[in-house]
């Protein structure tokens, strides 16, 4: 019997050990709310009648903005958050509330639908998104040296050449001209003068190529390209008969990676955001439920 | 001892609790300062030291994680890739001010953010086109030419006269170029058009041959947005360490 017997010392240890457990398990219960709480009503999509602190206001539930609403501020007074006045912060969001219930007003009457400029504004933004990643993108150099060497035609200096244009009435006249021209004693003008030819006018002083192409026309640029600086090209018949006179070519030089670098990390963007988002062209295709009409099938 | 092992698993409990209530006030602390510095203006915040040395570490460490792979570390940038410096007071976009450097950082330039800086791009003049948005005529290599001499007289250079001359004339003329660097050639920060009379260059080091290289084949440097990746409080933390790198009193101060 004595051995069952609880002694008052040990009545008090359990009953406060009891009370010490309650006390905790209110704590930790506690803690446990206060947590769940913060994660319930601050988490991202949840409906909440708190704004939160980067935002100005919540126009059923869609946030707007601190960064723009100091970004309107500036722009609409030239004024910073601090220096503005209470009615110009109100009405700078009531500005900024009034495009956001349109908008939703938009959204709710569909206006995608109808509208083309909404509907090209659209189109510009999803495939703006969908470039983000590949515009940004800032590749190793190994990875830019390979598109390099792949596309080493491309990274050049530019051609340049003075060419002078000079026409012809027929094939015996350029002939004559081309004699002349060829020993390298005689100066255009005066080949001109003699052979009754005149210059075309097309080339102004020292052109790079693509200038140069569209003002002589592919055929004759291409019979110039070839020629070195000094050259004389035989007569060419095209519009009347010319004769090309090179007076200076200075072809592309193949340029090193490091100097243009920057012009293939452009390159390589470019592309790289031209297979984005012909990607996501296709895969918004592949995903749609599209039903043709039975005469454009 | 047995006195010992009877109050142990209750001080564990009163210790773990604490604990979690440590890392709960932490976190609180935090989370109700960094409410504070997004509800504060933007520009005011620099004169606040309590607000700059809780923001100032953690934009640091986001600069690190996330910027100074272009712009390097301190801020230095990269003339070769036309990464601005942004320990200097010479701003591309805006006045340099918290809220200009935060817009950027949140919105980028010509990131594809809807939002972003983009408005211009320099032309490439020894294009056939050289500017796909703006109705511009390439230059010849004596257009290019004169300007470089008129560009290199600006900066107090010496340069040929007439070639000067002839390239002031191409650039309130023909090429167009007051249209983004204004008139008398100081920039426009509504655009991100550099001052071209300073001796800050973006792209190269301002010899004859790099400013031949930037009228001939044209620029158009990015910046993600990094809204998004970072927080709204991150962006703003960044943002003023950006903005404390060119003011290094309050880098001192703070850090």
């Amino acid at each position: 019997m004595s051995d069952l017997s609880i002694s008052a010392t040990e009545t008090r240890a359990v009953t406060q050990g009891g009370r010490r457990t309650l006390i905790l398990a209110g704590i930790g219960a506690t803690i446990g709310l206060i947590v769940a709480g913060f994660g319930l009503f601050t988490a991202t999509g949840t409906s909440t009648l708190v704004v939160p602190a980067e935002d100005v206001a919540l126009v059923n539930q869609q946030p707007l903005s601190r960064l723009d609403f100091i970004a309107a501020l500036q722009s609409s007074y030239a004024i910073t958050l601090a220096d503005a006045t209470p009615e110009q912060r109100r009405a700078v969001l009531e500005d900024m509330i009034r495009e956001e219930v349109f908008v939703q007003r938009g959204r709710e009457l569909d206006v995608a639908s109808v509208d083309p400029d909404v509907r090209a504004a659209i189109v510009r933004s999803v495939e703006e998104q969908a470039a983000a990643p590949a515009a940004l993108e800032n590749p190793p150099d190994a990875k830019l040296r390979a598109y390099f060497d792949a596309h080493r035609d491309l990274y050049a200096t530019e051609g340049r050449m003075i060419p002078r244009d000079l026409v012809f009435a027929d094939a015996t006249s350029a002939a004559a001209a081309l004699a002349a021209l060829r020993p390298g004693e005689e100066s255009p003008a005066a080949v001109l003068a003699a052979s009754g030819g005149r210059d075309s006018g097309k080339v102004e002083g020292e052109e790079f190529y693509f200038a140069a192409k569209i003002h002589l026309g592919a055929a004759l640029f291409e019979a110039a390209r070839l020629l070195p600086s000094g050259g004389v090209s035989a007569p060419i018949a095209a519009d009347g008969v010319h004769v090309l006179v090179m007076l200076r070519n200075t072809p592309p030089v193949p340029l090193p990676y490091d100097a243009v670098r920057g012009r293939v990390l452009d390159d390589y963007r470019r592309d790289a955001i031209n297979r984005l988002q012909a990607r996501e062209a296709a895969f918004l295709r592949k995903r749609a439920n599209i039903l043709l009409a039975p005469d454009l099938r | 001892m047995s006195g010992w092992r009877a109050r142990r698993p209750g001080a564990v409990i009163l210790g773990a609790v604490a604990l979690v209530g440590a890392t709960i006030w932490w976190f609180g602390a935090a989370w109700w300062t960094e409410g504070q510095l997004l509800r504060a203006d933007p520009n005011g915040l620099p004169a606040d030291p309590a607000m700059m040395r809780f923001a100032l570490p953690r934009g640091h460490a986001i600069y690190d994680g996330y910027c100074a792979t272009c712009h390097a570390a301190g801020g230095r940038g990269d003339p070769v890739r036309g990464m601005p410096a942004l320990n200097d007071s010479d701003w591309l976009y805006g006045a340099g001010t918290p809220a200009d450097i935060e817009r950027t950082v949140a919105y980028g330039v010509r990131s594809r953010h809807p939002k972003a800086w983009n408005l211009a791009a320099m032309p490439a003049y020894a294009r056939e086109v050289p500017s796909p948005t703006q109705a511009l005529r390439p230059l010849s290599p004596a257009q290019i030419s004169d300007l470089v001499e008129f560009l290199t007289q600006l900066q107090g250079d010496r340069a040929d006269e007439k070639a000067a001359a002839r390239g002031a004339a191409l650039y309130a003329g023909q090429a167009g170029c007051y249209d983004c660097h204004a008139p008398d050639a100081r920039g426009d920060p509504a655009i991100g058009a550099p001052n071209l009379t300073d001796r800050i260059w973006l792209y190269g080091d301002g010899t004859r041959a790099a400013l031949y290289q930037s009228i001939a084949h044209g620029h158009a440097g990015v910046c993600p947005s990094w809204l998004g990746p970072l927080s709204a409080a991150e962006v703003r933390e960044v943002a003023l360490f950006v903005y404390a790198l060119s003011h290094q009193p309050i880098l001192a101060t703070a850090e």
